[in-house]
Formats: structure tokens, C-alpha cells, sequence
């Protein structure tokens, strides 16, 4: 398949020992890369749940290698440098219209569609580490951006980042299908290339080494600054406590009345209307007595009300404010609780740790603090 | 050194009342349950109370025992799965001595078992049984 040299293309070829073009930083960086982000989609796409620290953390990684790419394509080697392949609109047009040929132009380094895909990819990624940022800030209460971010911001950034994700997946099958065919095209192994850093093939002027000693250390420095800059921020965002959150100081009566009987619920998992119409109706609560005298009642009465979902910005608070219409009063009959537990089987609840579907904590080790991290579902095998 | 003995002693005699109190706490509800009921209690028929199958009540909540198990001595598992500690005083020492607590689940229970309030003649059976064991 191997096209056949033509003397115009002034190509010179060093078939024994190749032509460095892909230093070490942008190999490492290729291919950690790959293997980050195939974990951040399968945790992602496939995973259960309580694997979502893998996803967090392959994400902050993919933050960092991208930040150190970014400032590579300013210092780095002449290859890895952003300006080495940014090409004008003819250009791009012009090797389009010669790959459609069959007779893509020889580059040393990115041709020109290769570099548009470069480009995006970066700008893609950098897109779905901040909004899973946003995200796991808004919708889980978790990560730096905990403090700042409500709801509904977080669960609208989930959407963005579901999106992002998906075009990922379809630039990186477009990236395959490019490197296929250029390799085939041009007779030039892209991904041995991209393995050895080698090419066998390089336009004149082009015999440059990897990178210099100097633009590492320059690299090293900027990245260094970034990172203590990003440490001190993120520090400090710690330090606010998640709006969402409000510290509530434990009820006494609720937890013996309530907890004598069944897993005593947090009162952000019924809006405030619901609990009156509970609490007014504890002498057939759910086909049992329930009754209790009046103080007991309505302290307890007003102090779910108090707390209520309404008075949370919690996963939880957020979705179960939306109740059932036939049964308001039954946390488990919400159209978000049934969605969200639909994967988990009859059996499962019926488990003799579990007992019911009404026993949040058996599976949710933090229902206590109205959280329920997705993290810290652990559901018993037993 | 005297002062901080102080407090080691009163927690000492809280320790040693705990139990006492609670004894006189059930002492005080049978007293008053006997003034009501007007005859001497009995564990027999207090254990046949517990143990009956009775009809009047709601259908899933036949016995006592469907909820407490069938022995006082074990723990047993409300419909919605907690656990229920025993029922016997020689298994939880502090059964029967808050008379909230006892006028609470005697209400709520015979309605669902029976169908309708004990009578306190059937309260202290259940009691003096309980205490039996």
C-alpha cells in the first residue's frame, strides 16, 4: 500500500535509524491519556455507582495531563509546539481535498487534519473536566467546587457532560479511522511513531531533536506555578461548607419514635407537606398504629417540617420533593426513588440485612446525614 | 482531688439505682394496674394472652408473637424489619418502668392484635408473665 516516492516531495528518508518527532513528554502524554480516559468511560458508561471515585480521580488526572500539554504546546519541542501545526483554512482545505485524492501531503509532524483533531480533543476534554467538576460540586456536594455550586447548576452541567462524553467517544473513532488511513496512505506507521517517537520519513530543515533541556525545566516551572496556584484555590474552596447542607441538630423524640419501628428517614426525604399529612395520620401509618400524644406529635411534626426537602439542595432533597400523586406519603413509591433503584432486584431487598425497601441504611452507609454518596452504597450480599 | 471525686461518686450511685429505678418504676405501673383490675394477676394467663392466635385485630398482626417471636426470651423484628429487643425483664432489664412507654405500646398493640384497648387485668398478666421469664 506503501505510496511511491516522488521526487517533489524533497522527502528524505532515514529508514535504519528515523527522525525524532514525538518526544517523550507527548508519547507519555499520549498514551497515559488513552488509558484514562478508557477508565473515566468505562466507570463512566458502565460502571456501578460506588465506583465513582475511579471516575473522579481519572478525571482530575486527565485535568492535569491536559494542563501540562497545554503549556508543552508553548515551551515544548518544535513538534509538540502548538504553533508547529496550526495551519490556515487552505491549508486544511488543500490536504483535504489531496486525501480525498488518495494523495495526502507529507507533514512532518500533525498534517492538517490531524491537528484540527488535536485541537478539539484538548478542547473536548478540557470541556468535560470542568463540567465534571460543576457537576460533582452541584449534584453530589462533593469536590472543590462543593461550596459554590446548587443543584441544579450541577445536574444541568451532568447533561452537558453526558454530551461531551458521547462526542468523545465519536472523535476518538474518527482519530483511529485518520491514523489508519494516513498510515496506510503514507506508508508511515503512526502508531509505531507515536511508540518509538520516530518517524521514517521528515520534510527538509526538520532533523530536530526531542526536546531541550531548558524547555523542560521552563515546562516544569510553569507547571509548578499552576499547580501550587490550583492547590492554594482548591484549599480554600474546601474550606466552604456546601450551601446545601445545613447542619441540623438531631431530634431526640423523632429518633425513638420513628426508629423504634423502621429506619428513622431524614427529614429532607419528603417535602414539608407530605410530613404534616403524615404526622396527622399516625393512627393508621402505613396499616399500623402508630399513634402517639399530642406533644410528642407535633414536636416531631414540626421539627420534620423544619428540615424538610424543600430546605436542602442535596441529590436526594432535590428529586424527592417530587412525590407520587396516589402515595405522597411513601418515600419509596417517588418516581425518581423507583428510577433509581430499578436495577436493584426483589431479592435483593428481601435480603435478611436489608429486610425492606424502607431500610436506606442498610445499602447506604451515609442516609443518616441525608447525603447518600454515591460512593458510599455498599449493598450486602447477604 | 475531692472535688473531682464528686462526680465518680454520683455516677457510682446513678449506676446502682439505674436498675432500682426501673424496678420501682414497674413496681409503681402494677400497682396501679392492680387498683384497676381488682384481682390478683396471673403469668398463666398471661402467657396464654401472648401466645394466642386472636381474631378482631388486623389480619397480618394475629399474635403477639408475629412480631415478638415465640419465646419472650428472643428478639424479635417489627413489619418493617428493626429488631425488638426481648420481652422478658430477665433479657432487658428496663421493660415496663416508664409508664409512657408501657400505655404507648399497649395502646398501639392490642388495637392491631385485639382490635380494641387491653384491660388492665390483661396488662398485668402480660407483665407478671413477662417478669416470670
Amino acid at each position: 500500500m506503501t505510496r511511491q516516492l516522488e521526487p517533489d516531495d524533497k522527502i528524505r528518508s532515514e529508514q535504519q535509524t528515523g527522525i525524532p518527532v514525538w518526544d517523550l513528554f507527548i508519547r507519555f502524554f499520549h498514551w497515559s491519556l488513552l488509558a484514562l480516559v478508557c477508565l473515566a468511560a468505562f466507570t463512566g458508561f458502565l460502571g456501578e455507582e460506588w465506583w465513582l471515585n475511579y471516575h473522579i480521580w481519572a478525571g482530575y488526572a486527565i485535568g492535569l495531563l491536559v494542563v501540562m500539554r497545554l503549556v508543552w504546546g508553548f515551551v515544548g519541542s518544535p513538534f509538540a509546539r502548538f504553533s508547529s501545526f496550526v495551519f490556515s483554512k487552505q491549508q486544511t482545505l488543500s490536504f483535504v481535498r489531496q486525501l480525498l485524492k488518495g494523495r495526502p501531503p507529507r507533514h512532518t509532524g500533525h498534517n492538517p487534519a490531524g491537528a484540527l483533531m488535536v485541537f478539539a480533543l484538548l478542547l473536548v476534554l478540557s470541556g468535560l473536566v470542568l463540567s465534571g467538576l460543576v457537576l460533582l460540586g452541584g449534584q453530589e456536594n462533593q469536590g472543590p467546587l462543593a461550596g459554590l455550586i446548587p443543584y441544579f447548576i450541577g445536574a444541568a452541567f451532568g447533561e452537558f457532560h453526558e454530551f461531551l462524553a458521547a462526542l468523545l467517544l465519536f472523535m476518538i473513532g474518527a482519530h483511529i479511522a485518520g491514523v489508519i488511513v494516513e498510515s496506510r496512505l503514507g506508508g508511515e506507521n503512526l502508531v509505531r511513531a507515536m511508540l518509538t517517537g520516530k518517524k521514517r520519513f521528515s520534510l527538509p530543515g526538520h532533523e530536530t531533536a526531542y526536546a531541550k533541556r531548558k524547555a523542560a525545566l521552563v515546562a516544569i516551572a510553569i507547571c509548578g506555578t499552576i499547580g501550587l496556584a490550583g492547590a492554594g484555590a482548591w484549599r480554600s474552596l474546601a474550606t466552604i461548607h456546601p450551601g446545601g447542607l445545613p447542619k441540623m441538630p438531631e431530634n431526640v423524640a423523632w429518633k425513638s419514635e420513628c426508629g423504634d419501628c423502621h429506619y428513622a428517614y431524614h427529614p429532607s426525604l419528603l417535602p414539608g407537606k407530605s410530613w404534616q399529612m403524615l404526622m396527622a395520620g399516625l393512627a393508621s401509618h402505613f396499616g399500623e398504629d402508630a399513634s402517639l400524644d399530642e406533644k410528642t406529635r407535633r414536636e416531631i411534626s414540626s421539627w420534620l417540617q423544619k428540615h424538610a426537602a424543600e430546605h436542602w439542595d442535596t441529590e436526594a432533597a432535590n428529586n424527592l420533593r417530587h412525590i407520587s400523586a396516589e402515595q405522597p406519603l411513601r418515600i419509596t413509591a417517588s418516581p425518581w426513588w423507583k428510577r433509581r433503584h430499578a436495577e436493584v432486584g426483589k431479592a435483593v431487598f428481601a435480603r435478611k440485612s436489608i429486610g425492606s425497601r424502607g431500610n436506606c441504611i442498610a445499602c447506604h452507609r451515609d442516609a443518616d446525614s441525608g447525603r447518600f454518596d454515591d460512593q458510599k452504597i455498599n449493598i450486602p450480599e447477604k | 482531688m475531692r472535688k473531682s471525686l464528686i462526680p465518680l461518686a454520683l455516677s457510682g450511685l446513678a449506676m446502682t439505682l439505674t436498675p432500682a429505678l426501673a424496678g420501682s418504676g414497674r413496681t409503681g405501673i402494677l400497682e396501679q394496674l392492680q387498683a384497676e383490675a381488682g384481682q390478683a394477676f396471673s403469668a398463666e394467663r398471661g402467657k396464654a394472652l401472648f401466645m394466642a392466635r386472636h381474631k378482631g385485630g388486623k389480619p397480618k398482626t394475629p399474635s403477639c408473637t408475629t412480631c415478638h417471636s415465640k419465646s419472650p426470651l428472643n428478639a424479635g423484628r417489627t413489619r418493617a424489619g428493626k429488631r425488638i429487643a426481648p420481652m422478658a425483664v430477665s433479657k432487658t432489664s428496663d421493660r415496663y418502668s416508664d409508664p409512657k412507654k408501657v400505655a404507648k405500646w399497649f395502646r398501639r398493640n392490642c388495637r392491631s392484635v385485639l382490635g380494641r384497648e387491653c384491660t388492665p387485668l390483661e396488662k398485668g398478666d402480660f407483665i407478671t408473665f413477662m417478669m416470670s421469664r
